[in-house]
């Protein structure tokens, strides 16, 4: 009977759609970097450490405030009680165990059973439990017993806490980890070189009255402030076979110095790139809104630099690493992934409809940006896509591949030569209010409700003052240009004004429309 | 004064292009090679040339004061070398140049080509702008390009022109419905932005250019009032 409750139990917990949603966020934001919740966890568990260790620190010569002791006591050791059961709640999944163990006996038509689900449960549990990190989490509720004197001092292990917070405290010993066997020989050697010194030491020393060497630990102190190169220089050798083990002592001390910086040095730079990749990623995923452009050569290069100039955020993906490294020493976040492969955008972690304005895919090589933008299309239907086409007999192809806006330089160069045959002067004009570096600008003003209530008419608007020449209105809800609109022209919420004028005084007209007091 | 020959150095996608849009504005189209099978292909259209030449045949059959030449040759060194040499034969022959970068674009500038078209540049300042300001670019395009009814004209100031010895900013343009001036060159001075503080100063005077946008019945209205016409010269041009 006890039996089936547990495995309907078991059963309802692992398809409750409530309860894995529960579960999720509590592990989202205990474990989950990418969740935005989860810094402000940190930040109050980090908030709650620096207490308790002020309080410690406080409580060695004054009196502490007995509502802040209470606080430090039992609601910070509380709140660290919860944070430990949620960490052991979400490290792995109790009804799965059982689940898996019901259908693993079910399907070879034997008894279910539970024992050894809970038998495993229990090995899982414990395994957590037995992690560093869980252990520190452990020790730190332990001051709840702050009437034990000796248990005052895991107020510290709250300290460690911190590791599990602060992110650069698991790459320095991520970083570190790699180097394990390195450390773990130079452990070895250090030990080795300690014992044998220490008791060399005590033997050439032990029984000279005027040494101050007179204990193994005195020795093994000695042995570890040399070996160390630190020497403080309160105990030393005064026999001359003491000395020529301390000659020997100095001399290794200085070989594991070298070491020890050495392994530190080289672990960081082999994981330097992965590091720096980590935080570019982190670094994406934090992005509002920027343009995701595949590719790095000429023009794209142009392109990241105007629209970088205009403000805007933009991220660069290439297969190519001497490319990257170039949009790189440009001073540019680029990415050494495929456009191609769909896992790039998966490592990414990005969310295309809300945080990318477009991808633009400027190889100049059609194969490539048809397979990118394919790719980019299989993941996402809505994006932007603009595409750079290098010969007009894959145009189709492209149109194909779902892309929105191509550009077709060869088409440009024909269409340009044919208005400057035309009309220079009025090309340089257009040339002129196009160019990122002219005086003169053509801009796109929006109308919003506070500017119609304003000025209901075009009459009104009085752009003439501020030396701005008004094109037309762009009505968007129509798709329609109204060129050079009469005075009478009604204002609608939605409108784009087309202006021209210089950009100073672009700015303070549009800054006037949106300030201008309702009558004023 | 519209020339009447072209002349295109240089037989790719550009060429393909540019004869595209310009053919029917010039009465005779020559094109020029660098490479023997391109003549093979073009059944004899495109005739052969060498960067050593001298251009003799060209000085003999073509009237170099009224023609254009595109330097469309996409080794960056072989274009900048034709532009020099062509600047340096015929000095007033207009040069217009293809450049792949702005470091090339600045040498056939350097060698004498009267206007340079920047691929990169251009297509990079398209796509930035169709991306930041979608709506100006599209209006902008169909303006330039002519896609919609709107069009952009270069009007000269003539002899009987009604604001001749007027200033600028006295005119009252809003008498002229339709029309939009945007700017207004002087012989001497670049194209100038009809606010700027030296237009403003600016005493209109016959030869001056007015850029003006508008539907074309109204560019021709406003001709008619003002007793200009539309107007293109070549030794105009700044650059």
């Amino acid at each position: 009977m006890l039996k089936r409750w547990i495995l309907d139990f078991a059963y309802y917990l692992d398809t409750s759609k409530s309860y894995q949603k529960r579960k999720r966020f509590f592990y989202n934001i205990l474990e989950d970097d990418k969740n935005r919740y989860k810094k402000y966890i940190d930040i109050f568990m980090i908030t709650l450490i620096f207490i308790s260790v002020g309080v410690l620190i406080r409580e060695v010569k004054f009196h502490v405030n007995d509502y802040l002791m209470f606080f430090s006591n039992y609601i910070i050791s509380f709140i660290f009680f919860v944070e430990y059961m949620l960490r052991l709640w979400v490290s792995s999944s109790v009804s799965k165990i059982i689940v898996a163990r019901a259908e693993h006996d079910t399907f070879l038509h034997r008894e279910i059973n539970l024992a050894k689900a809970f038998k495993q449960i229990l090995k899982v549990k414990l395994n957590y439990m037995a992690s560093p990190k869980a252990i520190i989490d452990l020790f730190a509720i332990l001051p709840f017993f702050h009437e034990l004197r000796l248990l005052r001092i895991f107020i510290l292990f709250r300290v460690f806490k911190l590791f599990r917070y602060a992110k650069s405290f698991q790459t320095l010993s991520s970083v570190l980890a790699t180097k394990k066997f390195e450390f773990l020989t130079l452990g070895i050697f250090a030990s080795v070189v300690i014992f044998v010194s220490s008791v060399l030491i005590y033997v050439m020393e032990g029984n000279n009255p005027e040494s101050p060497i007179n204990t193994l630990f005195q020795a093994l102190y000695w042995s570890i402030v040399t070996i160390s190169t630190v020497g403080y220089g309160d105990i030393v050798p005064i026999t001359t076979e003491g000395r020529f083990v301390a000659t020997l002592v100095i001399m290794a001390g200085i070989a594991v110095l070298a070491f020890t910086t050495s392994l530190f040095v080289s672990a960081f730079t082999e994981k330097l790139d992965e590091i720096r990749e980590i935080k570019t990623i982190e670094d994406v995923s934090k992005l509002k809104k920027f343009y995701l452009i595949c590719g790095y050569e000429q023009v794209s290069r142009e392109v990241a630099r105007k629209l970088s100039a205009r403000g805007s955020s933009i991220i660069i993906m290439d297969d190519d690493q001497s490319r990257v490294a170039m949009a790189k020493k440009d001073g540019y976040t680029a990415l050494h992934y495929n456009p191609g492969r769909v896992d790039s955008y998966e490592k990414l972690n990005i969310n295309m409809d809300k945080q990318i304005k477009a991808v633009l895919c400027l190889r100049e090589d059609d194969i490539e940006n048809v397979y990118a933008a394919l790719t980019i299309r299989s993941i996402n239907k809505d994006v932007f896509i603009l595409s750079l086409l290098m010969s007009d007999a894959n145009r189709k192809k492209l149109d194909f591949a779902g892309i929105d806006k191509i550009v077709y330089p060869q088409e440009l160069v024909g269409l340009i030569t044919k208005e400057l045959v035309g009309k220079p002067v009025a090309f340089e004009v257009i040339h002129e209010l196009r160019s990122e570096n002219a005086d003169v600008k053509i801009d796109e003003l929006g109308i919003t409700q506070r500017i119609v209530d304003n000025f209901p008419t075009v009459g009104d608007l009085g752009n003439k003052e501020f030396r701005v020449v008004l094109l037309g209105i762009y009505k968007y809800d129509h798709d329609r240009f109204f060129f050079n609109p009469i005075d009478d022209t009604l204002l609608e919420v939605g409108d784009y004004l087309l202006v021209v004028g210089y950009e100073i005084f672009i700015l303070e007209f549009e800054k006037y429309l949106h300030t201008k007091v309702r009558n004023g | 004064m519209a020339k009447t020959t072209a002349l295109i150095f240089g037989y790719n996608k550009y060429a393909h292009e540019i004869m595209a849009n310009v053919v029917d504005k010039y009465k005779h189209v020559k094109i020029y090679s660098l490479h023997e099978e391109d003549v093979e292909k073009s059944d004899g259209r495109v005739e052969i040339f060498d960067l050593s030449d001298e251009w003799l045949e060209i000085r003999k059959d073509v009237d170099i004061e009224n023609s254009m030449a595109f330097c469309l040759l996409e080794e960056n060194a072989q274009n900048i070398f034709l532009t020099i040499s062509l600047r340096a034969n015929f000095e007033n022959l207009t040069i217009i140049a293809v450049a792949s970068n702005n470091e090339s674009a600045n040498k056939l500038k350097m060698a004498g080509a009267n206007k340079v078209i920047p691929i990169v540049e251009t297509t990079s300042d398209i796509i930035t702008n169709m991306l930041e300001k979608p709506i100006s670019s599209k209006i902008l395009h169909s303006i330039l390009y002519e896609e919609s009814e709107l069009k952009i004209a270069q009007i000269k100031i003539d002899k009987e022109s009604h604001f001749k010895d007027e200033q600028l900013t006295s005119i009252d343009w809003t008498r002229y419905n339709g029309i939009i001036v945007l700017s207004v060159m002087h012989k001497d001075m670049k194209s100038e932005f009809i606010y700027s503080s030296k237009a403003k100063h600016h005493i209109i005077q016959e030869g001056d250019i007015l850029v003006v946008v508008g539907y074309e019945a109204d560019i021709a209205e406003f001709e008619k009032k003002i007793g200009s016409k539309r107007y293109v010269n070549w030794s105009h041009w700044s650059w």
